[in-house]
């Protein structure tokens, strides 16, 4: 009984010390990584890729999924189009934000609504490799052997009434993100996963235009 | 000189508003079966509606989820389209209406009770058979379900076989009105679009999207 408990304590030592996400170890000095990081993601003026996107309601037990196309092309453009099972598009464009549903287009200022902004300044950081840098955030960083994960609990108090954290998977090849977890407070989380990357393609200015 | 035909109109105006000129006033009390209007309860079991939003000069979009749970509560979940969750709401068995979650800019009072009311409509809550009554306006019925404020209508055709609308109301006329498209047996309805008739004039419009996966 006693060997049992304490092989039981080991074990659960054993994963507790790994940290809290499977696989992952937290990096106590993570300077290095983040310089790293930084230089890397600096080298990609483009990504295109599509994506998939699951919501997942924990108590529902019910998933909602969607899929898309994404394009970003350095500093601070970004355009996000859900084309299945529903048409949603939102484009980012120097402090502007442009989403259009099945029935309306809106066009906010940077101003206009801060929420939107920091949520949507996420994206951005992201795939920019600034997300470390968000002041709305207090960053930690974790290592496998095949990527990083960068973890963001957020300080600002508007984000902390909305999310426990944001969690960004970088792959360790091209210091691109793979996925992005969103867990909100109530335990509901949504990822997005980035496929079929395209690296610093030339993307013209009509994808991201503003009408 | 002229000062007393405007007075009067002005009076005639307000006493309409105030006291008798709604639509139920000139309809006739009509023995019927009540609870045939149960017969006729959407679908909700499970469903996504891609769902948007006017208010005044606002609008909104997402997706509003509506499951049937186990324990026979429902719950409505709004979220946004990149997966935001905007409110959660549970209907509970025993009339009991919980928050379960609701984002700060959302989490007032007025509007929490006005979608609790709306979602209930909606739900075929609160319907009090030993408290309902019918009326006929042509070839409609309107079945009253009354509230502890206002009263419920669930208006069908004389045979009762098809739900064309439903009303929020107060004793002299309508608040909210909710059509419902393509309700088949069953099978959630296609479409719902939800008309508040007071100044603010909120409109919500729910358009089934999603073939949910199999759970």
């Amino acid at each position: 009984m006693i060997k049992t408990i304490t092989l039981s304590l080991l074990l659960f030592c054993g994963f507790y010390s790994r940290g809290q996400y499977p696989g992952y170890t937290l990096l106590d000095h993570p300077e290095t990584a983040k310089k790293f990081i930084s230089a890397a993601t600096s080298a990609t003026g483009s990504i295109q890729s599509d994506f998939s996107q699951e919501k997942t309601l924990t108590m529902l037990s019910e998933k909602i999924n969607a899929t898309g196309k994404f394009w970003f092309r350095k500093n601070d453009k970004l355009r996000m189009e859900y084309l299945r099972p529903y048409q949603y598009l939102m484009i980012l464009n120097g402090g502007k934000i442009y989403i259009k549903d099945a029935q309306k287009e809106n066009k906010l200022s940077a101003g206009s609504n801060r929420v939107f902004k920091q949520v949507n300044r996420i994206l951005i950081d992201c795939v920019s490799g600034n997300m470390l840098e968000n002041a709305d955030f207090k960053p930690r960083l974790f290592e496998s052997p095949g990527s990083f994960l960068v973890e963001l609990k957020p300080i600002e108090k508007n984000l902390t009434s909305l999310y426990q954290n944001i969690n960004i998977i970088i792959d360790k090849k091209d210091f691109t993100p793979t996925a992005i977890e969103m867990y909100e407070i109530s335990g509901d989380k949504t990822i997005i996963r980035f496929q079929n990357k395209l690296l610093n393609v030339q993307i013209p200015d009509s994808v991201f235009f503003i009408p | 000189m002229y000062r007393f035909p405007i007075l009067f109109f002005l009076f005639l105006s307000a006493a309409c508003l105030n006291f008798s000129c709604g639509p139920y006033r000139h309809m006739q009390k009509i023995e019927s079966e009540e609870s045939c209007v149960l017969k006729l309860k959407p679908d909700f079991s499970r469903v996504i509606y891609k769902t948007s939003v006017n208010v005044i000069g606002n609008h909104i979009s997402g997706l509003l989820l509506i499951k049937y749970m186990q324990d026979s509560s429902t719950r409505i979940v709004f979220s946004n389209e990149m997966g935001f969750t905007f409110f959660d709401f549970g209907f509970e068995t025993s009339n009991r209406f919980i928050v379960h979650q609701v984002i700060p800019q959302m989490n007032k009072k007025g509007l929490i009770k006005m979608l609790r009311k709306d979602f209930e409509l909606l739900l075929f809550r609160n319907m009090d058979s030993t408290k309902a009554y019918s009326l006929a306006a042509g070839n409609l019925i309107y079945h009253a379900f009354p509230q502890s404020e206002g009263i419920n209508y669930y208006i069908t055709d004389l045979p009762c076989h098809q739900l064309i609308k439903m009303q929020i109301a107060s004793d002299k006329k309508p608040r909210m009105e909710a059509l419902i498209y393509n309700n088949a047996p069953d099978n959630p309805p296609d479409s719902i679009l939800i008309r508040h008739l007071n100044f603010f004039h909120l409109t919500i419009s729910l358009k089934k999207i999603i073939p949910l996966a199999p759970e």
